[in-house]
């Protein structure tokens, strides 16, 4: 094989073992040649000078301790992953996509719910009548008819008042009572309304002191 | 004859600093024209596919003596391969851990299309990168001034020549990082261009015509001015 200094560096760059003989053999007679390739190879040996063997006799220990670690650390999600699959034989995106699909369902089923109940204003949802509603206004019904049968007492007084006291006293009651029918309308539209109730608890409560005190007042 | 030498008088100045490990055998010696006469790049990095393969299928099967076995065939040339992107050895072998870490982590996706020790430095050099690129991030943060970023080269081992190596290693850093890794990876760590076309997902074409670029470049600035004026005849 003949080379000239042309093929010089296209050997340099992918030269085979019998391209770089012919080149060496080339060089025996071409000073220039001979220092490239001298220069070239200078370049390999002085890259060795790179070359560290400083011993690390700690890293492996670290290493092993390090990748220990994160092995038991992926024991641990794994794990934990395991306890919380609740489709093992699932892939990862197809539990995702599950797990979509379900809050899309629930949020569908929630606003059509929100939509189509049925709105009658003063009529309440049977399920709210209870049965403890029921005594309240079944105790309501019986202290209505004892305060009734204590007006009916303090009714002389209050019809033919003897002081400007009891007189002040029967335009309260007339308030009172004014106030007690309002509350009752209302209740009666709105019969689960605990508000309404203990509004018209207070009234009622309000008479019966009032009365007890007109009847006080005509001793 | 004389003008187209290297500013170091490479020949006298190494011979007494380049005594290859040879009792560890970790590196081969693969210097001077005459390995092109014989059977070319010597094989550093390569491994019987076996017993490469039976080092994957360990390391995947959880395998602390696999990954003790790797450490101990390649630890020394990852460092100090770390240790020349990086420039210090305490980074160098905290780049060293996270590719084994990365290696463990990543083993269930190796699935074998380059062999397991190439996959491994691919890793390693990708970590360096990266630490580079976070150091230079953290070094932003605390200066604008020098955002240019340059390891800092420790001193080495007694062994290895100073100014030989510190001119290197100045050389070097003004080369493309294309050209710096197949120049350390190929004639400082000993790979053949294929394992090198591996590592850098290039072809091997490709990493032959890097490493002629970066021996060309290291060449100019290393030569004194003279001999460049003499190469233009």
């Amino acid at each position: 094989m003949k080379v000239t200094c042309k093929d010089r560096e296209r050997i340099f760059e992918d030269g085979t073992a019998a391209e770089w003989a012919a080149l060496e053999a080339h060089a025996a007679a071409c000073a220039t040649c001979a220092e490239e390739i001298r220069a070239w190879n200078s370049l390999s040996v002085a890259a060795k000078a790179l070359r560290d063997d400083s011993p690390s006799p700690e890293l492996w220990s670290r290493i092993e301790r390090a990748l220990i670690e994160q092995d038991a650390r992926k024991a641990r999600r794994t794990e934990v992953k395991r306890w919380f699959s609740f489709f093992p034989n699932v892939s990862l995106g197809w539990q995702t996509a599950l797990a979509a699909a379900f809050v899309l369902i629930l949020t569908a089923s929630v606003t059509w719910i929100i939509r189509e109940r049925p709105y009658h204003p003063g009529k309440q949802d049977p399920l709210l009548k209870s049965a403890a509603l029921k005594e309240v206004e079944s105790a309501e019904g019986a202290y209505e008819k004892a305060i009734d049968k204590l007006a009916a007492e303090a009714k002389p007084q209050l019809d033919t008042p003897a002081t400007p006291l009891l007189a002040s006293y029967h335009e309260k009651l007339l308030v009172l009572d004014s106030a007690i029918a309002d509350l009752r309308a209302q209740a009666g539209l709105n019969p689960s309304n605990a508000q309404l109730r203990y509004q018209l608890l207070a009234m009622y409560q309000e008479k019966q002191r009032t009365l007890e005190e007109v009847l006080e007042a005509g001793k | 004859m004389g003008t187209m030498g290297l500013a170091l008088p490479w020949k006298t100045r190494i011979t007494s600093a380049l005594r290859e490990p040879a009792a560890l055998g970790r590196w081969e010696t693969r210097v001077g024209p005459s390995e092109h006469l014989t059977s070319g790049p010597a094989q550093a990095g390569a491994e019987p596919a076996s017993e490469d393969a039976a080092l994957a299928a360990a390391c995947r099967a959880g395998d602390l003596r696999a990954y003790e076995r790797l450490y101990m065939l390649h630890g020394a040339r990852m460092k100090n391969l770390a240790r020349n992107v990086l420039g210090r050895t305490v980074d160098a072998e905290d780049a060293v851990q996270e590719t084994f870490l990365k290696v463990q982590r990543s083993i269930a996706s190796f699935r074998g299309q380059s062999s397991f020790v190439t996959w491994t430095y691919r890793i390693l050099i990708n970590t360096c990168y990266d630490a580079r690129r976070s150091r230079l991030r953290k070094k932003e943060v605390t200066t604008d001034d020098d955002a240019e970023e340059t390891p800092r080269m420790e001193p080495r081992a007694p062994g290895a020549h100073p100014s030989l190596r510190m001119a290197l290693e100045r050389a070097l850093e003004r080369l493309t990082r294309h050209q710096r890794d197949v120049f350390l990876l190929y004639e400082v760590e000993g790979f053949r261009h294929a394992e090198i076309a591996g590592m850098l997902e290039i072809s091997e074409a490709a990493s032959k015509n890097t490493l002629f670029q970066a021996k060309k470049n290291l060449r100019g600035m290393l030569e004194p001015p003279r001999s460049r004026a003499g190469e233009l005849r």
